[in-house]
């Protein structure tokens, strides 16, 4: 190395030794070239094909390989400089004593820099696909022995991202759903239908700063998340008649079956902010609370609900509530949720679409109980038809954090929970 | 379709060529007036009479040897092994006559020898063995190797019928246990490997009696509905490198099966074939189980537990499913 060095200093070899690393040709449209890294210093040893700098334009990222063999002389480019295609980056002295030593001592394999799963190792095909892809597995949860990424978690990784974008359109236009708290605020009057009104009433006005503020997060979580929205039937004769023992709504007893779900999922009870995902231990739920149609909507949060019991989480809410609509919420009684419930079923309204609470991952529909005859089975076996209070549960998750299949037995351990309600 | 044994399918196929071929003759011990050690040959006698259906003295080499001579002049002869392993008496004639007769003098020897091979039955260390990776070794032969009634027929004819000596393993613990459809007249099946049962989750790559093992030992209910592809090999001399290698390609995961012993087994060749062209489409470690390096004991309790067998099977792909 040394004795290179030296002689690459010294000897200064004439101009016409040295090889070119130009500006490569991006693409068909590209004219230029920024230069973002150097991977090899002047007087280091470089090898054929290996990669002397990455460059980007605004089409693409790629390498610069080294044309031939040698010690790389003189960088004429500097990080951040965009040049021409064509444009000498460095030089290369041909030669390079130790091209040997450098050969064996840098593998040239760099899927053994990341470390995905706890092992650390990575099969052929998985490094194959995640270079393919340009995946990086340390983002990739691995479900093999000890953590080890397998072929099934990088291909399911990419596939999330694939469905990222095509789902966003799906998800309905953010008209911001109209939540409702239905048990501490009276039957509102029947809405005047009044399409005749005269035209001065129909003056345009400027939305006001909550409901822009609203909209903003609406948007913004339509944008962000990959939204997808599951929904599943629930009989609710054993809540009905434990909310009716306790003087209460069914709220407090969903909240509280949801609360034990998340306990079993905590993958749902989590926060997604760009790529940080994270699961939170507590419980802190948020409970959407309308403010009335003119004022908007607020959603205050329980506190360590996993604490409370349903009678505790009928006592708080309510609570948080009546403070919501006196405007005495502080601003930390808005934060920090880590999972909303939503429920605007008083209305009579059966499903909904609701929009996620960013950053959290999901959030849950509570809509209207209705009596449906349905099908149901006795001990024997024997089906009859009966007729139940019915209600569906709808939960809108966000697919860049968890999959259909996991939403689906969250939901489904919430049913579970209502329908063999105790207490 | 007639359903036929694994046993009758094979005396199919050799009645159909020597109907439709006056140069196919059989030459074994007992193959006449007894029919065969098995029966294969039962009959043959009185419908194509002695000449056509030899019974030779209890000489192999003998019976290689003269095989090999008629073939040089113009005949096709079916050489019945009483069990596989007494081909060892014969090695010299297959192996170094048989061929290299075409490398050094432009002959083609388009000779069959029938190897009733494998264990399961108590036939103790004489009769049990599974020598096909011997004449995988050897430049000049052919080896296949049937799993099927279907493939029995097809198989023993298309080797008959080829130009080249071929050693064609049939399974003595299928013969009458297996039976399927089997097409009437006359038909080739290639030289090549088939799709059992196709997966997405990993590979069994078998044949012979393995196969049946291996997917009585992968079928979904056994491994929690993982969906495993079964590959029969077929023919090991040739191999069928593509079709292995299009199945790796799929799965990433492959558990290599051989009844025979591990050491330099037909499996051996699979799994060096696999880390070498591959090696990017791999998952896990290419897992084999064989029968290890011992005679096969004739000891029911031990040959069961010395030949690989459904719990084997099933234990090495779900250690390697969850890998």
């Amino acid at each position: 190395m040394t004795s290179s060095r030296t002689e690459n200093g010294a000897g200064a070899p004439t101009e016409t030794a040295l090889a070119d690393v130009t500006m490569p040709q991006m693409g068909v449209s590209v004219a230029e070239g920024t230069v973002v890294a150097w991977k090899v210093a002047v007087g280091d040893p470089v090898v054929a094909e290996e990669t002397v700098c990455e460059i980007s334009s605004d089409k693409i990222d790629s390498d610069v390989p080294a044309p031939v063999s040698g010690v790389l002389a003189e960088v004429l480019v500097a990080v951040g400089e965009t040049v021409e295609v064509g444009t000498v980056l460095a030089r290369i002295a041909p030669g390079g004593g130790d091209r040997e030593l450098r050969q064996s001592s840098a593998p040239r394999g760099r899927q053994t820099d990341a470390a995905p799963g706890a092992s650390g190792r990575v099969s052929p095909v998985v490094a194959r696909i995640a270079a393919e892809h340009h995946v990086d597995l340390s983002q990739v949860h691995g479900t093999g022995r000890d953590g080890r990424v397998r072929k099934q978690d990088v291909l399911a990784f990419i596939e999330a991202l694939a469905a990222a974008p095509t789902a966003e359109p799906a998800a309905p236009a953010a008209e911001p759903p109209l939540h409702i708290e239905s048990p501490y605020i009276p039957e509102p009057a029947p809405a005047p239908a009044a399409p005749s009104a005269p035209a001065a009433a129909a003056a345009p006005t400027t939305l006001s700063r909550m409901r822009r503020q609203i909209g903003e997060h609406m948007k913004r979580s339509l944008e962000t998340a990959a939204t997808c929205t599951t929904w599943m039937e629930a009989d609710m004769g054993r809540v009905e008649a434990a909310r009716r023992r306790l003087g209460t709504t069914a709220l407090p007893l969903v909240a509280r079956a949801t609360v034990e779900a998340l306990r079993e999922f905590p993958a749902l009870n989590a926060t997604l902010d760009g790529e940080r995902y994270e699961q939170h231990a507590a419980v802190h739920l948020g409970i959407a609370v309308s403010l009335g149609d003119e004022e908007g909507l607020i959603v205050p949060v329980v506190r360590d609900a996993h604490e409370l019991s349903v009678e505790g989480l009928a006592r708080r809410v309510k609570e948080l509530a009546r403070r919501a609509r006196a405007g005495e919420l502080t601003p930390d009684e808005v934060r920090g949720a880590t999972f909303t419930i939503t429920n605007p079923g008083q209305y009579g309204s059966i499903m909904a679409t609701p929009v996620i609470n960013q950053p959290q991952v999901a959030i849950l529909d509570l809509e209207a109980v209705v009596k449906r005859p349905i099908v149901v089975s006795d001990d024997e076996g024997n089906d009859m038809i009966a007729i139940r209070p019915q209600t569906i549960l709808g939960l809108s998750w966000d697919h860049r954090a968890l999959d259909g299949a996991l939403a689906a037995r969250f939901l489904g351990a919430i049913r579970a929970r209502l329908e063999r309600w105790e207490g | 379709m007639p359903t036929l044994t694994y046993l009758q399918a094979i005396s199919d196929g050799l009645r159909e060529e020597m109907r439709a071929d006056e140069r196919v003759f059989v030459m074994g011990e007992d193959v006449g007036v007894f029919g065969g050690a098995f029966k294969v040959t039962d009959g043959f006698v009185d419908e194509f009479g002695a000449d056509r259906v030899m019974d030779t003295p209890l000489a192999e080499s003998g019976i290689v040897g003269t095989a090999v001579g008629a073939a040089v002049v113009g005949m096709r002869p079916v050489c019945e092994m009483q069990f596989a392993d007494f081909i060892a008496c014969g090695f010299d004639q297959l192996v170094n006559v048989a061929g290299k007769m075409h490398y050094r003098q432009g002959l083609a020897v388009p000779i069959t020898v029938r190897l009733p091979s494998g264990g399961g039955f108590s036939g103790g260390p004489f009769h049990s063995q599974n020598p096909e990776a011997w004449f995988m070794h050897a430049p000049g032969l052919k080896v296949v190797a049937p799993s099927t009634p279907e493939d029995a027929k097809g198989l023993l004819t298309k080797a008959i019928r080829d130009p080249n000596p071929v050693v064609y393993l049939e399974h003595k613990h299928l013969y009458r246990r297996i039976k399927g459809e089997v097409a009437a007249g006359s038909y080739e099946t290639d030289f090549t490997a088939r799709i059992a049962r196709e997966g997405t989750d990993l590979t069994v790559v078998a044949y012979g009696a393995m196969v049946h093992t291996a997917l009585e030992a992968t079928a979904p209910e056994q491994l929690d509905g993982a969906s495993v592809e079964v590959l029969d090999l077929r023919s090991l001399v040739p191999l069928d490198e593509a079709a292995i290698l299009a199945s790796v390609r799929k799965t990433s995961k492959v558990v290599v099966l051989d009844e025979a012993n591990a050491t330099c087994a037909a499996g051996a060749q699979v799994a060096a074939l696999i880390a070498e062209h591959g090696f990017e489409d791999l998952d896990g470690p290419v897992v084999r189980v064989a029968a290890p390096d011992v005679p096969i004991p004739f000891s029911p309790p031990l040959e069961q537990a010395v030949l690989p067998g459904v719990d084997r099977v099933k234990e090495a792909c779900r250690d390697l499913l969850a890998y």
